[in-house]
């Protein structure tokens, strides 16, 4: 294989592709990158066999070929380097011998004829969406999702179609966080679930991406066409729970206050916190005020009050004030609305105006 | 010599580890096996489609004629993504988990039961423990998935409490779900049909009830012997059910009797649940509670010795459900001590779980088998020879004989003054009958039913 190419593209691709190499040692191949020219162009590939990432880059070649280079140091030396120029890539023998106006590195490769195919998914079942609508519904719900996979379903992302709306879900069963966005044009499709620990993954792959993805997906599988990029994820085997059915229908509290207040309060909170994340709430429609009081019998205690416009009864309930503060990023209102309907019933968060988005948190037990 | 699917892959698997690096082995064949076979062509379960790319596109000959070698009827391969695969989840690293945290948020409430079809998704196949005593129901139910709505319709499960009935139809839903997921599946107590059918009355909203019934494809409806006397709620499901079955939609009952004993029920309605499929779920006889209990225990990951569940399976109870709750009483102790629990243990341990029989009085067993037989309790006693009459004396001759152990002479005394020979021709009359004619069986099944 002899090729140029420019830094910067060639620097991109690989930022991209060498996150999604295998990590540990036991499989030594799939820490490396396959670089493979055909027809003047290079495939720039990596996986980890739960994940597989193929990028398509133009570049002058002189000869074609295939090789496998670990991925890290790969990366790593052609960031090093001063952009805006040509290298120039070339394998002599067992090694892979890069040219730059100022200087010649070797890396050594391994064999490239244990690299993993990454399948291709058939654009049978797809859709077109703009980019940032699949970035916006993952990055609303993703943080709320299992880190345990004791329940692999949960450990994952939902996402569905459904008359023109598309739904992203995710829950760990003490939290819930929704996202709708309407879509134009997309037919409706039985549910999917991504893992929750390839969303990151795919996230910082479309990082800076624009335009439509193509989402074609079968079983098992979920793929990504992007331009020039190709991800492929595997899919959760398995029936998400129907969390509709866990929304309270009567609200008895619903209180009303400014995003930024509830956020300062709660990172004071922070300070004060028992190892439970515990924090009281009350909700109080007299004072027309919300109060948050955080002890910690090593430390301190700690009680704020926040202004808030309330309706309804009067409701006091124990919460985990970190998975509060975490929605927070998923709304972008400057007031907040919290319904309550009873202290063993989950609170609904929301952001004022905005109907895309809901968050559901389980209260406490107050002991 | 034949190989099972098992051996076959094996032997395979063998050679390939000879020929390969060691990683490469564990990366692509470690967690491969065959699936099924049918006519030469070997499906191969595999656990992704990075798996099943490679091995189609690098080892497919090597694996093919490896295959033939050991089976030469072998024609083709396909590699399949199967879905009991988790070896993703030995790769990954234990996270620690939030545990304090998590102890003390309430999760939310009924989460997994899914509201659209409400099904629980606990109840499936994979947890059924097959015996003789519910094969017959499992093959019809089988068969019902294979072919919906066409095969039996509708089904019709009966037994006793705890013998697995709701676990059985639920496990029906749960999987013509998952084998199509568009079809309209609902299950519904009947109790459950009882209130939206008097709540649609309340709100003038009868056609909204009905319309919302008919739209289904497969209707699971557990528990029918509650609707005995709710005329207007029969007379609903009776319409109910000409629809779906004119429409070849599949439905299916559970209830705690054969139809023909459904007290009050109108017949019409008795008729149509005997004219599909009817089975019975019996006791689960004792190897099937071995099953059982060994199936529950690996659920629990609890170790029990043989003598234990040998111990257990043998208790009185045939109600699988308090089976269970005996085992568990058993684990939550085990875990408590932190060690195996002694027999001796065991038996202190559930001697209050365990209900003591009841005791059946002869009066009681007259009246019982009178009024089954819709006879005045006197006549028994009665010196008469109606045919009508005969029967169902030498049943009570009978049962007495047999369940409660009454002397032949008390028998006779107890029943007017009758001689102990009359009384002994009678139960061997019955036990003769027994064995040919099955209609009495189920008779004096369901009188010992009554009985309990």
């Amino acid at each position: 294989m002899k090729i140029e190419c420019v830094q910067e593209k060639l620097q991109s691709a690989l930022s991209k592709t060498s996150r999604m190499t295998g990590k540990g040692n036991s499989y030594p191949i799939l820490s490396c990158i396959l670089l493979e020219a055909k027809n003047n162009t290079l495939f720039i590939r990596a996986t980890n066999l739960d994940l597989g990432i193929e990028i398509i880059l133009p570049a002058k070649v002189e000869k074609e070929g295939k090789v496998a280079v670990p991925g890290a140091i790969l990366a790593q030396y052609i960031a090093s380097l001063s952009s805006g120029r040509g290298v120039l890539l070339e394998n002599i023998q067992d090694n892979l011998v890069i040219t730059t106006i100022s200087g010649k590195t070797t890396i050594k490769c391994i064999s490239n004829e244990d690299f993993p195919v990454i399948p291709k998914i058939p654009k049978d079942i797809s859709f077109k969406i703009p980019i940032e609508y699949l970035t916006r519904g993952l990055r609303s719900v993703w943080y709320s999702a299992s880190i345990s996979t004791i329940k692999p379903e949960l450990a994952s992302v939902y996402i569905s179609v459904l008359n023109g709306m598309m739904y992203f879900v995710a829950t760990d069963a003490f939290r819930l966080a929704e996202k709708r966005i309407q879509v134009a044009n997309v037919p409706d499709y039985k549910p999917i679930l991504v893992p929750v620990k390839n969303v990151g993954d795919i996230l910082r792959v479309l990082e800076d991406t624009q335009g439509e993805v193509e989402v074609a997906f079968n079983e098992n599988q979920i793929a990504l066409y992007i331009e020039s990029i190709y991800v492929t994820s595997r899919l959760t085997d398995g029936l998400f729970p129907d969390y509709n059915q866990i929304i309270p229908k009567t609200i008895t509290t619903k209180a009303i206050l400014l995003k930024n207040d509830l956020v300062n309060t709660l990172k004071t909170a922070t300070i004060f916190s028992n190892k439970f994340n515990q924090s009281k709430i009350l909700i109080d429609p007299e004072g027309k005020k919300i109060e948050i009081f955080t002890k910690n019998a090593d430390v301190g205690e700690n009680n704020e009050s926040i202004p808030a416009s309330v309706t309804g009864e009067i409701i006091e309930m124990m919460i985990n004030y970190r998975f509060l503060l975490e929605c927070f990023q998923s709304i972008y209102t400057d007031s907040v609305s919290l319904e309550c309907s009873d202290v063993k019933k989950p609170i609904i968060i929301r952001g004022v105006g905005d109907t895309s988005f809901m968050y559901l948190i389980m209260p406490m037990n107050s002991t | 010599m034949l190989l099972d699917d098992k051996q076959l892959w094996e032997s395979v698997l063998v050679d390939i580890e000879l020929s390969f690096p060691r990683a490469i082995f564990s990366m692509w064949f470690k967690h491969t096996e065959i699936l099924r076979q049918e006519d030469g062509l070997v499906y191969v379960g595999v656990q992704s489609e990075f798996v099943k790319t490679w091995l189609l596109e690098k080892h497919h000959k090597t694996l093919l004629k490896l295959l033939r070698e050991k089976s030469p009827g072998t024609r083709a391969l396909e590699y399949v993504v199967s879905k009991n695969h988790d070896v993703n989840k030995k790769r990954d690293i234990p996270v620690p988990t939030r545990r304090e945290e998590m102890e003390n948020t309430l999760p939310f409430e009924g989460l997994y039961i899914n509201k659209e079809d409400n099904l629980n998704p606990r109840y499936v196949f994979d947890s059924f423990v097959i015996g003789s005593f519910n094969e017959l129901a499992y093959a019809a139910a089988q068969a019902i998935i294979k072919k919906p709505g066409i095969v039996y319709n509708p089904l019709y499960v009966f037994g006793d409490t705890g013998h697995g009935k709701t676990h059985l139809i639920q496990a029906i839903g749960n999987a013509l779900r998952s084998s199509g997921p568009s079809r309209r599946i609902y299950y519904v107590t009947s109790e459950k049909f009882l209130m939206d059918y008097v709540n649609a009355l309340q709100n003038n909203k009868v056609n909204v009830f009905k319309e919302s019934y008919r739209k289904y494809d497969i209707l699971i409806m557990d528990d029918v012997q509650f609707l005995s006397k709710k005329e207007k709620t029969q007379e609903e499901l009776f319409h109910l059910f000409n629809h779906l079955s004119d429409n070849n939609k599949q439905i299916v009952f559970s209830s705690d009797k054969h139809p023909s004993y459904l007290p009050d029920v109108e017949s019409r309605l008795r008729s149509r649940f005997s004219a599909g499929m009817v089975v019975e779920i019996t006791a689960p006889e004792t190897e099937s509670r071995v099953a059982i209990l060994r199936a529950k225990a690996r659920q629990l990951h609890f170790e029990v010795s043989d003598e234990t569940i040998g111990y257990l399976s043998n208790l009185p109870e045939n109600n699988i459900r308090q089976l269970e709750g005996i085992l568990n009483t058993i684990f939550c102790q085990a875990q408590l001590k932190q060690r195996e629990l002694s027999l001796i243990e065991i038996k202190t341990l559930i001697k209050d779980t365990q209900k003591p029989r009841k005791a059946v009085s002869v009066k009681e067993v007259i009246k019982t088998v009178a009024t089954f037989y819709h006879l005045d309790e006197e006549i028994i006693y009665e010196k008469t020879r109606r045919k009508e009459v005969v029967k169902p004396r030498q049943l009570i001759m009978y049962i007495l004989r047999e369940d409660l152990h009454v002397s032949y002479p008390t028998i006779g005394a107890k029943l007017g003054g009758r001689d102990h020979t009359t009384v002994i021709h009678s139960c061997d009359k019955v036990k003769n009958d027994l064995k040919t004619n099955n209609e009495l069986v189920s008779e004096v099944e369901q009188i010992r039913l009554l009985l309990k």
